[in-house]
């Protein structure tokens, strides 16, 4: 009896590590093939056959070196910049809100939240145009501070998680510190935010990465400033219908080059992504 | 809170850094004198070197002024959707594709061109005058005469003989187990099969007219439908082409920007002429094609108007287009340019002034237009057949006028 | 069951009741919340009403000084030694004089017609070209309007703030107690007035880049800015509620096309959020299995999709599955096809193809997020759920899923909604494609933004986009406001400290 019981649990735990190693070659093989293409040789986005015929590293050098048509380096540095401005701006401002919304209470507290809920489910792509010319009538326009801005009020709305976080935080803890003798400055600084490691964490994360991934709001800020593009339309640029073919293999090998920071960061930063979101999002 | 307060502490010592280089940056742009003429010039990326070049001339030649001339990386592609998000953001001197005249003109972004009306409309090429003129206006200067697009093949696969129809060419191709592209889901390439029908495009109070649905339309759009189920067919935008010619891909439809790549690929092989025929209602019909212009436009904004004019003439005259095709291949539109040796001598050059015979054009095709007609294609290729050709080219049709 | 009953329930049992309960109320929260909306509306006029009475009374009681401040604001403060105070009132209203006379008031004063002026060109003839003229431009009318009515309304507040806080000191002078010096004002942003400095920043942010380009776009709707409207060589103008008739009637088929996809992107993110929900969630009890190793290596190789950049994966996921893409090349290889598969090119496969690449994005996020709530189910309710003799498929149906939907309906709501605006999956695999003659210039994997984002920047129609975003934004802000005010996270938001 107890050795039927093992053996079944010996095959189920055998499936399990079946369809888990299934699922995870089919999740890791789209991104090593990314690092294959960005290792090949040949030019060409398609080729009729389905590994690279020579190995080079040359995609990689070429991004540093090659600058005149794709100024790599420069993109990255202009996304390096933007991503951390963002991530402080926009980590201060939502840590801010969501403390706010759970802990003080002030007329109409209600209604903020509930404007704030539907105004980050307003397409952007609209605003862009109304965005645009408002940040030129302050001479703002084709330049980073601007993306810093419009990224940092876009991720203004996305409060909801880390109030959900500072929900969990018992509120005893601000009460003893008022009877101390501290105000709600204080309290938010040096109670709450200790306590917060893990939201900040991932509002940090998240904020960070954000500039990394958009290339349409970019596109219509900068206009024909290219040296003020980010990665992401940078990228882009070079798999346009003409550049394509060319240039398909230096994308790739620029895609893996951002990729790694990034990875490593999130692989670093994994314990407290993960405690920071199901704090925030777990209400029973 | 270590860990944190460490990032943070790294986190502003990047931004600090940066600062320091971009104020660094910033300075020593400050010293323009009041009679400066400031001018912007738009141009692809990948042009960006070759027009440095030709402004510098420009300034040489024209010492008297004080130019300071900046650019700005819009590719002819763009050009229409970046004036128009802001116009006085816009530069002052622009090329792009002649299908967007009609919009920009629309828009009243074009400068009207009066200034060696006549010289410039004797220069350039019939065709390349036509394009860039609205009820005898001019409204931009030619630029190039390459806009077009006709038949490459490797010459292992195919006899001069295979690629004069469609048929043959398919039939060859089949033989050997190798395919034939034409982006069919282009409105652009599209077209041919239309316009070799004897179907026209034209504009009527800025909305778009034309009669692809006519019994004549109908008969091409029915021959698209056969070439699109002939098992040799492929499509594919021209990466697909430039990734698959000399191998799995024998001839294919595109234009002088992949003849570079083409070339590498098929060495000793490598061949372009015209489109072929195809079979129309039993008979045998010429392909015709889009022969396409670029164009150098003023904006009407423009502080400077005649200096941006001067500086568009010089970019645009014999010389620079001679550049132009030495450093990016780029087929003149100057005719005295054009009946240069080394421009002759160019393979797919020679073949687009072949098929520049058959050529229509594109000054009276909205940029909307394409969309629908990319939308039959689509259907095409994907042996979508729950309606007849003739019901599917009603809809394109109204909806290119809509 | 009453609520004595109910607090005594396990964590797990009480979720179920939860959710349950919520199903069955749900017609009664929508009716709530359409009252909600009706009261807050009335609030807001009794607010005002309030508001103005005020006004009247420190008119009718104020003394010279305070009256003084319905002119010159700031001085009733200022007279009464709170010289900062009035200071920075006084500097609102310069500002806003100083902004309305030098730029406001020219838009503003056009609000009505949007324009009249044309661009002109007349013939120089002595220098040979045409001069050209630029006439209004309808599009900086209405933006700039937008932007002048709202600081109208900012400084109406301020004009307002200013009455009541030098009535407010002369009473208290009157009373004999001490004014609040501006370091105590100072101070109690601080503490009691925290609030006030904690949204300050991001309430100017927001209602700068959302509100104002929200209010915008919705009065864009109502005009004819289109292809053949467009700055700076036309005008635009209002034409009241011609785009929504279009929309709905007069167009066939833009209203079929505009129907279809609101269809599909319905159908789209319902089945995007509870695919990569479950899946997973699926994946995570998987990886957390008792007995199974590893747990740390194989959230590792999840997570590593999650770093690539969401733009990267994709536009590399839209070039293995084109036509003659790896995936084809493969399948080629092997023998098992002799056509390509069409995976994007297809409508229908197109479809599916989105969504099993969207799964491919989104599962490892799921997984993270439900990998810690999952730790919180107590093992005894699996146990004596086995007792029971339900297996692990009825354990995850019964258990697992009541539970964790009860405790992540932000998060689902959140996910719903980005997905209804998921413009970077669709544009970057199919670009919305492939083109249907079916719709009005749109493909089949077209969702509302999509097609609202090409009406804008590559057809210049952006009359009929501000309708299509006016659509979707009602929708969507119903839709979550209902589910978030319903949800019990919601509802206990104050029990639960």
């Amino acid at each position: 009896m107890m050795k039927s019981y093992r053996a079944a649990r010996r095959l189920t735990n055998g499936m399990v590590y079946a369809i888990l190693a299934v699922l995870a070659v089919l999740w890791v093989l789209p991104i090593l093939y990314l690092i294959v293409l960005s290792l090949r040789e040949e030019p060409g986005a398609y080729t009729p056959y389905l590994l690279p015929k020579a190995y080079t590293l040359d995609n990689y050098t070429a991004l540093f070196t090659d600058t005149a048509l794709f100024n790599y380096p420069r993109w990255l540095s202009n996304t390096l910049f933007v991503a951390v401005c963002t991530c402080v701006i926009s980590t201060v401002t939502i840590l801010m809100i969501s403390y706010c919304f759970s802990r003080l209470r002030f007329p109409s507290r209600r209604r903020f939240m509930n404007v704030g809920l539907i105004m980050g489910m307003f397409p952007g792509f609209m605003s862009m145009i109304a965005v645009y010319h408002l940040l030129k009538l302050v001479g703002l326009d084709q330049s980073l501070i601007a993306l810093i801005l419009v990224y940092s009020s876009a991720s203004c709305l996305g409060y909801f998680i880390a109030k959900g976080f500072f929900d969990t935080i018992p509120r005893a803890l601000d009460e003893a510190a008022t009877i101390d003798g501290a105000n709600r400055n204080q309290i938010f600084w040096k109670i709450t935010l200790p306590l917060s490691q893990p939201i900040v964490a991932y509002t940090a994360l998240t904020s960070f990465i954000a500039p990394f991934a958009d290339f349409i709001f970019v596109s219509v800020i900068m206009k024909d400033n290219y040296q003020n593009y980010t990665i992401a339309l940078g990228l882009y640029q070079m798999i346009t219908r003409e550049n394509l073919y060319r240039y398909f293999t230096r994308f790739c090998a620029g895609a893996v080059l951002i990729a790694i920071p990034i990875t490593i960061l999130f692989l670093c930063m994994q314990k407290y992504y993960v405690e920071g979101v199901t704090g925030g999002s777990v209400k029973g | 809170m270590k860990v944190l307060r460490r990032i943070g502490i790294l986190f502003l010592a990047v931004v600090l850094v940066f600062c320091l280089a971009a104020c660094n940056r910033n300075r020593g742009d400050g010293d323009v004198t009041k009679d400066t003429v400031e001018l912007k010039v738009w141009g692809a990326q990948e042009d960006q070197e070759m027009l440095k070049a030709m402004v510098e001339e420009f300034k040489k030649e024209n010492p008297d002024t004080n130019y300071s001339i900046t650019f700005g990386v819009v590719g002819e592609k763009d050009t229409q959707t970046k004036i128009l998000e802001d116009p006085d953001a816009a530069a002052d001197v622009f090329s792009f594709p002649d299908d967007q005249m009609g919009d920009l003109i629309k828009a009243g972004v074009l400068y009207e061109i009066t200034l060696d009306k006549a010289a410039i409309m004797s220069e350039n090429s019939e065709g390349s005058v036509a394009a860039a003129t609205v009820d005898n206006k001019l409204y931009a200067y030619p630029m190039t005469a390459d806009n077009g697009y006709f038949l490459y093949y490797d010459k292992s696969v195919l006899t001069e003989e295979d690629v004069k129809t469609l048929d043959g060419m398919l039939a060859a191709a089949q033989k050997k187990n190798k395919k034939v592209l034409m982006d069919v889901s282009n409105g652009w390439y599209l077209a041919s099969f239309f316009l070799g029908a004897g179907g026209s495009l034209g504009l009527e109070n800025g909305k778009q007219t034309c009669d692809f649905n006519n019994e004549q339309g109908v008969a091409a759009g029915e021959a698209v439908k056969a070439f699109c189920a002939h098992p040799a067919f492929i499509t594919g935008e021209d990466a697909i082409l430039t990734g698959g010619i000399g191998s799995t891909i024998a001839a294919g439809v595109s234009g002088t920007w992949t003849a570079d790549a083409i070339q590498e690929k098929l060495g000793d092989n490598y061949a372009a002429t015209k489109l072929p025929t195809f079979t129309l209602n039993g008979k045998q019909v010429q392909m015709k094609s889009f022969a396409g212009y670029k164009l150098m436009g003023v904006n009407s904004g423009t502080k400077h108007p005649k200096e941006a004019m001067k500086l568009a003439r010089f970019l645009t005259n014999e010389k620079n287009q001679l550049i132009r095709f030495e450093k990016r291949a780029m087929g003149p539109s100057n005719i005295k340019a054009a009946a240069d040796e080394k421009v002759k001598a160019n393979v797919a050059l020679s073949a687009l002034a072949m098929q520049n015979q058959y050529g229509v054009s594109q000054a009276n095709v909205l940029n909307s237009s394409w969309d629908p007609m990319e939308a039959f294609g689509t259907a095409m290729e994907a042996k979508d057949y729950k309606k007849t050709v003739k019901e599917y080219l009603d809809t394109m049709v109204s909806q290119m006028a809509a | 069951m009453d609520y004595i009953d109910f607090t005594q329930l396990h964590p797990v049992r009480k979720a179920i009741v939860g959710v349950r309960r919520g199903i069955i109320g749900f017609p009664k929260t929508v009716g709530q919340f359409f009252g909600a909306i009706r009261r807050g509306i009335a609030g807001f006029f009794r607010g005002i009403g309030r508001l103005i009475a005020e006004t009247v009374a420190a008119f009718v009681h104020g003394d010279f000084r305070t009256r003084l401040s319905f002119l010159i604001l700031g001085l009733g403060n200022a007279f009464r030694g709170q010289i900062v105070r009035g200071l920075l009132f006084f500097l609102c209203e310069i500002g806003y004089i100083a902004y309305m006379v030098l730029f406001g008031s020219s838009f503003l004063a056009k609000i009505g017609t949007l324009g009249t002026e044309t661009q002109q060109k007349v013939f120089d003839e002595t220098e040979g070209i045409y001069i050209y003229t630029r006439g209004d431009n309808s599009m900086q009318i209405l933006l700039f309007s937008v932007l002048s009515i709202l600081l109208t309304l900012l400084f109406i507040g301020v004009y307002l703030w200013n009455i009541r806080s030098a009535y407010r000191s002369q009473q208290l002078q009157e009373q004999e107690k001490p004014l609040p010096t501006f370091r105590q004002d100072l101070h109690s942003l601080l503490d009691s007035r925290y609030h006030v400095t904690l949204l300050t920043p991001p309430v100017v942010l927001v209602t700068l880049f959302t509100i104002l380009p929200l209010i915008f776009m919705v009065l864009i709707a109502f005009t004819n800015f289109d292809k053949d409207h467009q700055p700076p060589g036309n005008l635009f103008t209002w034409i009241g509620l011609d785009n929504f008739s279009a929309m709905f009637g007069g167009n066939e088929q833009l209203g079929y096309t505009f129907l279809n996809l609101l269809l599909w992107t319905f159908v789209w993110a319902l089945f995007s959020t509870f695919s990569n929900y479950i899946f997973g969630m699926i994946l995570a009890l998987l990886i957390n299995k008792k007995g199974i190793r590893f747990k740390k290596f194989w959230r590792t190789v999840f997570i590593i999709t999650i770093a690539v950049p969401q733009f990267v994966s994709l536009m590399l996921m839209s070039q293995l599955l084109a036509d003659e893409g790896a995936v084809n090349v493969l399948l080629r290889e092997l023998g098992w096809i002799s056509e390509s598969v069409p995976f994007l090119t297809n409508g229908t496969m197109a479809k599916i193809t989105v969504l099993v690449i969207n799964m491919w994005v989104g599962i490892p996020y799921s997984m993270l997020i439900t990998t810690g709530i999952l730790l919180n189910i107590p093992e005894d309710m699996y146990e004596s759920a086995r007792i029971d003799g339900a297996g692990p498929v009825t354990a995850f149906f019964k258990i697992t899923l009541p539970y964790m939907l009860f405790v992540t309906t932000p998060y689902l709501i959140t996910q719903f909604v980005n997905n209804i605006n998921n413009f970077n999956v669709i544009y970057l695999l199919t670009r919305g494609g492939p083109l249907t003659l079916d719709y009005y210039k749109a493909g089949q994997t077209d969702l509302l933004v999509t097609w609202l984002y090409k009406q804008t920047v590559e057809e210049q129609n952006y009359n009929l986009a501000g309708v299509i975003g006016v659509i979707v934004f009602i929708i969507t802000a119903t839709f979550s406001l209902i589910v978030y005010n319903s949800s019990a996270s919601a509802k206990k938001e104050e029990e639960f400290q």
